[in-house]
């Protein structure tokens, strides 16, 4: 059977999934990192991947275990992240550091699945430091997320981030 | 409050009292300095370029800098490895702008000047516009490096000439850099790509922790340990059993317990690898050389590399600029480990010493204020004080180099400025003195020399 191209989704899934974004970005901005935690999939999978810059017509071969990854984390990972962060003991957050995370181009695409959408994203993350440095740091996203119950939980995110060269010296935060 | 608009200091030695234990904090900050840190060390020094794994097969390149200077690092058709200048003798633009890969020539966008991997001139776009004598292609190549080295894998570079043999260079500490280079059968690799990113301090900032800092592990990393560990503070330091070695400005703390940044690095897996090779490790490279590696461990290769052996994150600090460095960190693993022990180091580096990694990120913070706050024209007057462990000096029987015992110290970082100055203070390579003198000098091969007792 040839594959017809899937219709778009309900308009109240775009909006729920959109608002969903939204909501997340405001959660961690605000450092509700277990309002954040409670929107993820028990088998969510949270990844940033390694890019070099190459010549378009290069012809070596990739690397054969990846490139590697700076992102590669399930739930209990994250947990364990959040669970750092709120442990009192991390000097570099403390006076807080402000970030604020802005969201757009949302694409959401239907999955063969219909409990599950696919869901393209822009994210622009501005962070003032405790010393007063600002970073604007700009990412791609690509999510599936899945309808449990009454909610939208994000089962996983690709994170393609726009920098060669991280202008940070880390990436202290969720994207 | 009374002090004296100080200008720059007639001499380096001004600088520093490493027998009382002190630095004048203008070394991280001073641009006079800095430039002539490029020169005096950068431009003098055996640097670090490359890992031979990153460029296997003939063509493959790689971009980096020598201090910063850009260059290629390129395989020939004859296996052998070249270092050049990136940068095109006819106005001076980059030759090749990717960070690596494969290709046959490099072709500078400007005029289309084009050098094949050995960085010989081969053409240009409409080279009828030059007569005959206009131009020697001979001369006109990529400038090669003076010479270059490889010792068990690391590719290293130097623009000098009167620079010693790289086994001289590294002198004794070859002994501790077969405990990450030579563990096991087969040698070591890196995996994956590199990672870059951009802190705002001063280089020897960076160098200075992994040589010798254990000290800030259980405070500055503290929240990462407890996250890590179920709520457990880092585990307290056996200062009997634990040391620094100082080798010409290279330097490496560690304990003798085998297991402690094994344990770091949070991969159950690959502490079970290790401990099923230590025995082969222990006929390898001896008793004490296998149950040091694997514990609680730093090191740094002068003027500009550091890793963390047994936690396996491998990095190198560029200046760029007084107050800014580029840090690229890479995974070096041993070849012959099985692909999914290697996928769990990675996983394992990246969550620990990654950018996004739970110790990682509680670093760059640190050094990059202490490079600004050192700056203030007040602050900048006062001294910092290095002076912990200074009497703890020991003769041991089995490490070679100046050695400390209890590896909360700063001895290892007293030896890196103490290089740090002979660099700085002798134009003559040849007339610095050797700190300590080479007690290793006339053996080839340190992977079967147990320890300075079998000598």
């Amino acid at each position: 059977m040839l594959d017809r191209p899937l219709a778009p989704p309900p308009v109240e899934v775009i909006v729920a999934v959109t608002q969903a974004l939204h909501r997340e970005a405001r959660l961690l901005d605000n450092e509700d990192l277990d309002g954040w935690l409670a929107m993820l999939g028990k088998d969510v999978s949270y990844r940033l991947e390694l890019k070099s810059r190459r010549f378009r017509a290069d012809r070596s071969p990739p690397f054969p275990l990846g490139p590697g990854v700076i992102f590669n984390e399930d739930l209990g990972r994250l947990k364990m992240r959040v669970d750092r962060l709120k442990s009192g003991f991390v000097w570099a957050e403390d006076p807080p550091n402000y970030i604020r995370r802005a969201v757009s181009n949302v694409e959401v695409l239907a999955t063969r699945a219909d409990n599950e959408v696919r869901v393209h994203s822009v994210l622009g993350m501005h962070r003032n430091r405790i010393d007063g440095t600002t970073r604007l740091l700009t990412a791609g996203r690509t999510d599936l997320w899945r309808s449990e119950g009454s909610a939208w939980l994000l089962a996983a995110r690709e994170i393609v981030l726009d920098h060669s060269v991280l202008p940070d010296s880390n990436l202290n935060a969720f994207f | 409050m009374r002090f004296e608009r100080i200008g720059r200091e007639p001499d380096y030695s001004r600088y520093m009292d490493l027998k009382e234990g002190w630095l004048d904090r203008r070394i991280f900050s001073d641009a006079d300095i800095y430039e002539e840190e490029l020169y005096r060390i950068f431009a003098r020094s055996w640097l670090f370029v490359a890992h031979e794994s990153q460029i296997p097969n003939s063509g493959d390149f790689l971009t980096t800098h020598m201090g910063e200077d850009a260059v290629i690092v390129a395989r020939q058709p004859d296996g052998s490895i070249r270092v050049m200048l990136n940068s095109c003798p006819h106005r001076g633009n980059k030759v090749c702008f990717a960070d690596a890969g494969n290709t046959r020539r490099f072709v500078c966008n400007y005029h289309g000047w084009a050098f094949d991997t050995a960085g010989d001139l081969k053409g240009m776009h409409e080279e009828y516009c030059y007569d005959a004598g206009d131009i020697d292609f001979k001369n006109h190549g990529l400038k090669n490096v003076a010479k270059v080295g490889n010792y068990k894998g690391l590719v290293f570079a130097t623009f000098n000439s009167d620079a010693p043999s790289l086994e001289a260079w590294l002198g004794d500490f070859r002994w501790y850099l077969d405990m990450i280079l030579d563990n096991e059968e087969g040698g070591t690799e890196f995996i994956g790509g590199c990672i870059k990113s951009v802190i705002s301090a001063n280089w020897k900032f960076g160098v200075e922790n992994f040589i010798g800092d254990a000290y800030h592990a259980g405070w500055t990393h503290d929240s990462g340990t407890r996250s890590m560990n179920n709520g457990q503070p880092f585990p307290p330091i056996d200062m009997d059993n634990s040391y620094h070695a100082s080798v010409n400005g290279h330097g490496w703390e560690f304990g003798t317990e085998g297991v402690g940044d094994l344990f770091l690095l949070g991969r159950p897996k690959v502490m079970d690898y290790y401990n099923k090779i230590r025995p082969k490790m222990a006929e390898r490279l001896g008793e004490m050389r296998s149950k040091i590696f694997g514990s609680v461990a730093s090191a740094s290769i002068f003027p500009n590399v550091s890793f963390l052996p047994g936690i396996s994150t491998f990095r190198q600090w560029q200046p760029k600029g007084p107050m800014q460095f580029e840090l690229k960190t890479w995974v070096i693993v041993n070849k012959n480990m099985p692909d999914d022990i290697k996928e769990e180091v990675t996983k394992g580096v990246m969550q620990t010493f990654g950018p996004g990694g739970t110790f990682e990120m509680d670093d760059g913070e640190n050094w990059e204020n202490c490079t600004t706050v050192n700056r203030g024209v007040v602050t900048r007057h006062e001294r910092l004080h290095y002076r912990c462990g200074i009497g703890r000096q020991i003769e041991h029987d089995t490490l070679p180099g100046i050695v400390y015992r209890g590896q909360y110290n700063d001895a290892n970082q007293r030896g890196f400025y103490q290089r740090w100055l002979d660099m700085m203070t002798h134009d003559e390579f040849g007339k610095m003195p050797a700190r300590p003198e080479p007690q290793l000098g006339n053996v080839g091969e340190t992977r079967n020399l147990p320890g300075l007792f079998a000598l």
